[in-house]
């Protein structure tokens, strides 16, 4: 693998979660920045470059929305990047400010993911109407739960997984979002299986349960050359390995019960990880869980899991903070908020924080030196993995 | 195929019109509210100053984006700044013909960093000038926008 910088995370921030911050997007970004750099005891002039990611243009409501961030994000003055690649944007983004310091050119970056979705009426869906076919699809007033739908009665029909248990997503993520102290007011909480499927269907087999929340915030984290990072901290988390991969837009071309991209972006990671038996190696996951049922599907794809198992290791509560391979300990969308890209980044974000041992209630009970955060997203065909180890 | 995708040839296909459904709830962000309500209730401008640099924005600004610290100190702008570059419109947002032409001009304000871009009015037989001494008029029923600034007009008038 031909690159000149093995790169680390040195600090992280997140600003709260919010369902209608009354802040710009610029304003979330640079609380979140802030923090990241006051995290990792450097300033913004210590950063060499800038990379950003925010996800549609239509949920802020403003045209070129990676421009209009950049002065909130830091990018002020220096080289600033937007990368966008939908709902896998916040993983992407330390993908892309991984670049940034791997090849050379920079010895710090600065990387920010914000979303602002409340501002989009009359509800952030109508705007995921117009990513599908304009006459083939659109016509049908398609959105993203239709998809979603589709996907995953596919997925629960081919491994025969009941509603009972996809609900289990939600009640484990939903109670571990309750120790997030930036979690979305009303979402976390203790739910049984029976509030679960008990909530309103939405698009069958979807309930409104089972749906992470539109959500406001921003996120964001140094990285930084082992230079730096040897000079700054005794307590360096590496990134190890990144991958991402994408597969035909035209979702009725492939079977839609594993996602195949989501592999292989695994394997990308995994091969420069230099990881083999990601099962033993990877010792917790941040796994993209914008619905209940994706955890699972996601598991599977992450070769976490073999092809149906997953439900099973969640019955089983390996998959709890406890357990042996914890997956989405801080909550992830489903307990703390879903807002796009800064979602992504606020996986990459825990991940880091449990390397440290630094994730207070949130922390795994097993000790961790290596964890995987996960996203998905784009016209749902990107798959987006970072492994970070100590 | 090139042809059928001229403008005036567009009969000749199938179109039809469609349009991202979606419309937007925008925030002022916690400066902007600041800034604004001042504006309204008071009449006033007011800038956002950084404690480590100095500089006052206008509009105010949460943060300094150079130095990147919070700015918590506000300071009151003096109604009165210079034209630093002016245009006239006279086609709207739509290719309309406007009735006058609308004089708009971006706007300084001594000691502070930015400015505001806005129209120009009573400028009179010489018409506007960079360099030209300009002071706000206020609506005197205000909402809390932009807009609640009528125009700027040379001073003396
Ligand atoms: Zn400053």
């Amino acid at each position: 693998m031909g690159y000149k910088n093995r790169v680390a995370v040195l600090g992280a921030g997140l600003t709260k979660f919010m369902r209608r911050a009354q802040e710009t997007g610029k304003e979330l970004c640079f609380e979140a920045a802030r923090m990241a750099l006051d995290s990792a005891g450097l300033e913004l002039k210590d950063m060499e470059a800038v990379v950003m990611s925010t996800a549609p243009d239509a949920f802020d409501g403003v045209h070129m929305k990676g421009e209009y961030l950049a002065d909130g994000a830091g990018g002020f003055r220096r080289p600033y990047m937007r990368s966008y690649v939908g709902g896998g944007s916040g993983v992407f983004s330390v993908i892309h400010g991984w670049y940034h310091v791997a090849s050379g050119h920079f010895d710090t970056c600065l990387v920010v993911a914000e979303e602002k979705m409340s501002p989009c009426m009359p509800h952030p869906q109508a705007a995921f109407n117009a990513i599908y076919d304009q006459f083939t699809e659109r016509p049908l007033g398609v959105n993203l739960l239709w998809i979603f739908a589709l996907e995953m009665n596919r997925y629960m029909q081919v491994h025969k997984i009941p509603l009972e248990t996809i609900s289990l997503v939600s009640v484990k993520n939903k109670k571990n979002g309750l120790d997030h102290p930036c979690a979305q007011a009303g979402i976390p909480g203790e739910y049984t299986v029976k509030d679960i499927m008990d909530s309103e269907v939405l698009v069958w087999p979807v309930h409104r349960l089972m749906v992470s929340p539109v959500t406001d915030a921003a996120a964001a984290v140094v990285l930084v050359s082992e230079r730096v990072a040897k000079r700054m901290t005794d307590k360096p988390v590496w990134v190890e390995g990144v991958g991402w991969h994408l597969d035909s837009s035209y979702w009725t071309n492939r079977d839609l019960y594993y996602p195949k991209y989501v592999e292989y972006a695994a394997r990308m990671a995994y091969r420069m990880a230099v990881i083999t038996d990601p099962r033993k190696e990877i010792h917790l996951a941040e796994v993209y869980d914008p619905f209940a049922y994706k955890e699972l599907h996601h598991m599977e794809g992450l070769l976490l899991a073999d092809k149906g198992e997953a439900p099973r290791l969640l019955e089983k509560g390996v998959t709890q903070r406890d357990g042996d391979l914890p997956v989405c300990p801080s909550g992830g969308l489903m307990g703390v908020g879903n807002p796009i890209a800064a979602a992504g980044l606020m996986k990459v974000a825990e991940v880091f924080w449990q390397l440290r041992g630094e994730a207070g209630a949130r922390q795994v009970s097993r000790p961790v030196k290596r964890g995987l955060a996960q996203a998905w997203g784009d016209l749902m065909q990107v798959g987006t993995v970072v492994v970070l180890g100590v | 195929m090139g042809v059928t995708t001229k403008p005036n040839r567009l009969e000749k296909i199938r179109t039809w019109r469609g349009s991202v459904p979606v419309w937007h709830q925008y925030t002022l962000g916690l400066a902007g509210e600041r800034f604004f309500r001042e504006l309204k209730d008071r009449g006033r401008l007011m800038a956002s100053r950084c404690p480590r640099c100095g500089a006052a924005y206008l509009l105010p600004k949460l943060y300094c984006p150079a130095c990147f610290v919070a700015c918590e100190e506000w300071v009151e702008i003096k109604p009165r700044g210079v034209v630093d570059t002016f245009t006239v419109l006279h086609e709207g947002l739509e290719e309309e013909e406007l009735k006058e032409p609308v004089v708009v001009a971006f706007v300084t304000f001594p000691g502070v960093k930015g400015g505001l871009v806005h129209r120009l009015g009573e400028v009179g037989r010489d018409g506007p000038a960079v360099g030209m001494e300009v002071e706000m008029v206020l609506r005197p029923e205000r909402r809390g926008g932009l807009d609640d600034i009528l125009y700027f007009r040379p001073v003396g008038k």
